[in-house]
């Protein structure tokens, strides 16, 4: 089984390979190969000093570490999906589940071709961490990061599972999974009174300075319950962390055995969630061949319920742009239920006003945190809510065919992404100032002032965006030959310097959209200021100005743009 | 209601369609029959406004496809040989969303209806991906129907459905040209051609072979008479 699975993994990057080059023939494959090249010698192997990273055991290399992990397997548990890391494609399932494998044996094939792309990131990481230089501790660092990386691929495959359980089988799958529920229970809330009991000191320290605090912060989670429920954490990161062979020796057993324990729990978990599966289906056979035969009354077998989610309604009637809008939004909400917006405000709200007992620090560490969101929001959400024209122009065909306008389209297209990401950094922006809205130290601007920076923000924000997103989507219009569509993304180095030629392209369209909004925004600040308007309201005026001529802009290039999907020639591959 | 004049279409330097003119009027079932490669997926595409002509002009009852293309849209419907859906709308979602691009006004009467003639029924809050390739061209075919088209494209109409589905199938694509829609299908199925098709146009690498009623392309060829549609098409393409 193992020599097949390293036939497959060896001939499929032979073959790979083979066909890259052969592409390279191709123009646009050659620049971006060229480009992505520079960029891997820029970002690895250019001569510079020896970076600051964090070596050996260092306290601010174990916290970065730990703290990452933490984040990590925190947000996997609260916001993952219920797919594996180990999803089987077409091909796999056609080969391997007919082939005389164990179930066991077919894991573990899946595990072991799941691993060369792990080592690979291992390795870029390690070199663009070390600046190119090549040594045997480097050499231990991969393999150091390796471990990271599959123990934690590893545990999204045992969470996925178990969601999946929980959701699809039922009482049993409930049933099955209580042990594990109530583990997790009892680290959530030993974790949460452990965080409790560490604060104060954590916080005193840092008030007095950098260096106690993050020793403080360091000491507290080596110590009591926090030192116990984060050793797995700890025992991983010392790995890649090791300043020696005898350091990493040292370390290895510990990590080893947490990686072969997630090993050992995703496998039992892979083969019990087959066993629930099949004893769910059992009792439903069961229940319908009851009520066939009277001994139970008739009744719908309900399927397995499936997580609530957001429900959007959309009239029969209206602008047709408005159904493109509800599709995407749809498209973009289908995983999010109310409940996950709930424990995000829940978390966001509850942990740093619970966490320091509803102190004004806890009112300014909730408006820092929606800020920050925020802007996380506003610059990477239009890279990453992908439900527009990115995803949509694979259906080109499809979309072609309807009675609606390109400008329509395309309008509806952008507004969706708008939409969303927008509701997100205005509530985390009005969220934010509401936090902040109680608190009248002497390091804060007065109230009256705050609110006409906020209500500044709203337009600002909502103008950015816009161009952001008509960016991403008029370069799929523009170049989409060059750009990754639908829901899978190209690799490679081509792909990567392909990437890095637009994404500089649109770094100059959104710099140049923005410029004559920017110029109109501050004539009219500066007039609003000389007519003597109080406070900073002619921020808010000169904000309201500019992006007014911002989404101006964005809706003639909506018109243009709607212009060009009409003149899109779909791939000819409908010759019939 | 089609009027289909002089279209060529070249996808680069290749002529997918060349000097195509004909027409279909209400009430008829059109077979459009050729080889692989012959241009008959092409020339339905073009009808429906998915590709643009590079030459020639296409009208739909009455609208010209190029210059008022939403009025002449309104009218058609095309369903493709290979299903293509939203992989993140449900069965229901996808009918709702034809039904606000076409404004069907009383689509909450129109889907019971719809779902359960279609024997979709069941799969109404299912996802695409979990469809059987059957499935989804029931779906495909539910959101064409949907808002009562005048004209309907069918590129190989009977792919993947179950003998049931063919003979609905069948009778739909009658019943809608009973009723005065027009219909052109594209198809290898010969004897699905004989069967519903009132005229049937045979095209070879793009060009026009014949195009006419079965009696009419007997009568311009004698020596066929008495042979199958399968041995008139290949007498005619040389396949």
């Amino acid at each position: 089984m193992i020599g097949a699975a390293v036939y497959l993994i060896r001939r499929s990057l032979v073959n790979a390979t083979r066909r890259r080059v052969a592409r390279l023939r191709q123009p646009k494959y050659l620049i971006g190969f060229v480009v992505g090249s520079l960029y891997l010698y820029w970002l690895v192997l250019r001569p510079r000093a020896p970076t600051g990273v964090p070596t050996g055991g260092a306290v601010g290399g174990e916290l970065l570490g730990v703290g990452l992990l933490a984040v990590l397997v925190g947000l996997n548990w609260l916001f993952g999906s219920a797919e594996t890391p180990f999803s089987f494609s077409l091909a796999e399932t056609q080969y391997l589940f007919p082939a005389p494998l164990t179930r066991r044996q077919v894991i573990d094939f899946k595990l072991l071709r799941s691993q060369l792309p792990l080592l690979l990131s291992a390795v870029v990481t390690a070199l663009i961490f070390s600046s190119g230089h090549v040594s045997a501790l480097r050499a231990l660092r991969v393999i150091g990061l390796w471990v990271v990386y599959a123990t934690l691929q590893l545990h999204y495959a045992g969470t996925a599972l178990l969601r999946a359980s929980l959701t699809q089988h039922g009482v049993t799958g409930w049933r099955r999974q209580l042990g594990t529920l109530v583990a997790l229970g009892s680290v959530v809330l030993l974790g949460w009174w452990g965080v409790r009991q560490a604060v104060p000191g954590v916080v005193a320290a840092f008030q007095r300075g950098a260096t106690p605090g993050s020793a403080a912060l360091a000491s507290a989670l080596h110590a009591g319950v926090l030192g116990v429920l984060l050793w797995p954490l700890r025992a991983v990161v010392a790995l890649p962390l090791a300043d020696g062979a005898a350091a990493f020796a040292r370390q290895a057993p510990a990590a080893l055995v947490v990686l072969a324990a997630h090993y050992l729990w995703v496998v039992r978990s892979t083969l019990g969630f087959e066993e629930a599966a099949v004893e769910h289906a059992v009792k439903v056979a069961r229940k319908l061949e009851a009520m066939r035969q009277g001994r139970s009354p008739y009744r719908a077998i309900r399927a397995p319920r499936a997580p609530g989610r957001i429900r959007l309604r959309l009239a029969p009637t209206g602008a047709p742009s408005r159904a493109i809008v509800w599709k995407n939004a749809v498209g973009a909400t289908r995983d999010l239920s109310p409940w996950t917006f709930l424990l995000i405000a829940g978390l966001a709200i509850g942990g740093p006003l619970g966490l320091t007992g509803g102190s004004i620090i806890g009112w300014d560490i909730l408006a820092v945190i929606l800020l920050v969101l925020g802007s996380v929001a506003l610059l990477f959400g239009p890279l990453t809510v992908r439900f527009d024209l990115r995803r949509d122009l694979e259906m080109l065909d499809v979309l072609r065919g309807y009675p609606v306008r390109g400008r329509q389209i395309v309008g509806g297209e952008v507004a969706a992404p708008v939409t969303l990401i927008g509701l997100v950094v205005w509530t985390c922006l009005a969220g934010g100032f509401a936090a902040s809205a109680g608190h009248h130290g002497p390091g804060l601007p007065p109230l009256a002032d705050r609110l006409a920076i906020f209500l500044a923000l709203l337009p600002a924000t909502a103008a950015v965006l816009l161009v952001l997103v008509l960016v991403q989507n008029a370069v799929v219009l523009l170049f989409p030959a060059w750009v990754s569509i639908g829901r899978d993304r190209a690799v490679g180095l081509e792909a990567t310097g392909q990437r890095i030629l637009l994404m500089a392209g649109g770094m100059v369209a959104l710099a140049l959209a923005l410029v004559p909004g920017a110029i109109i925004g501050a004539l009219t600040a500066l007039a609003a200021e000389l007519v003597g308007l109080p406070g900073l309201w002619w921020v808010t005026l000169g904000a309201a100005a500019g992006s007014g001529v911002v989404v101006f802009e964005g809706l003639l290039a909506v018109h243009l743009l709607g212009g060009v999907f009409d003149r899109l020639e779909p791939a000819a591959t409908g010759v019939g | 209601m089609i009027e289909v004049q002089r279209l060529t279409k070249l996808y680069g330097t290749l002529e997918a369609v060349r000097d195509l003119s004909f027409t279909a009027a209400p009430g008829e079932v059109l077979g459009l029959v050729g080889p692989n490669g012959a241009g008959k997926t092409t020339t339905l595409r073009s009808i429906a406004g998915i590709v643009r002509p590079t030459e020639g002009t296409i009208r739909v009852g009455g609208h010209d496809v190029q210059r008022a293309p939403v009025a002449a849209k309104r009218l058609l419907a095309f369903m493709p040989d290979e299903p293509h859906l939203f992989d993140y709308l449900t069965v229901e979602e996808h009918l709702r969303f034809t039904a606000r691009l076409y404004q069907v006004a009383d689509v909450e009467r129109r889907l019971p209806a719809l779902l359960g003639e279609l024997e979709l029924g069941e799969k109404a809050q299912v996802l695409p991906g979990e469809l059987s390739r059957g499935m989804k061209q029931k779906l495909v075919i539910a959101c064409g129907l949907l808002h009562d088209p005048q004209v309907l494209l069918f590129d190989e109409p009977l792919t993947g459905l179950d003998p049931a589905g063919i003979r609905r199938m069948k009778q739909t694509i009658k019943e809608r040209a009973r009723q005065g829609g027009t219909v052109v299908l594209s198809s290898h199925l010969l004897h699905l051609v004989e069967e519903i098709c009132t005229r049937v146009l045979i095209m070879n690498r793009g060009c026009r072979v014949t195009f006419g009623t079965i009696e009419e392309i007997l009568t311009e060829r004698p020596d066929l008479r008495g042979r199958s549609l399968e041995d008139i098409f290949l007498s005619l393409t040389g396949a």
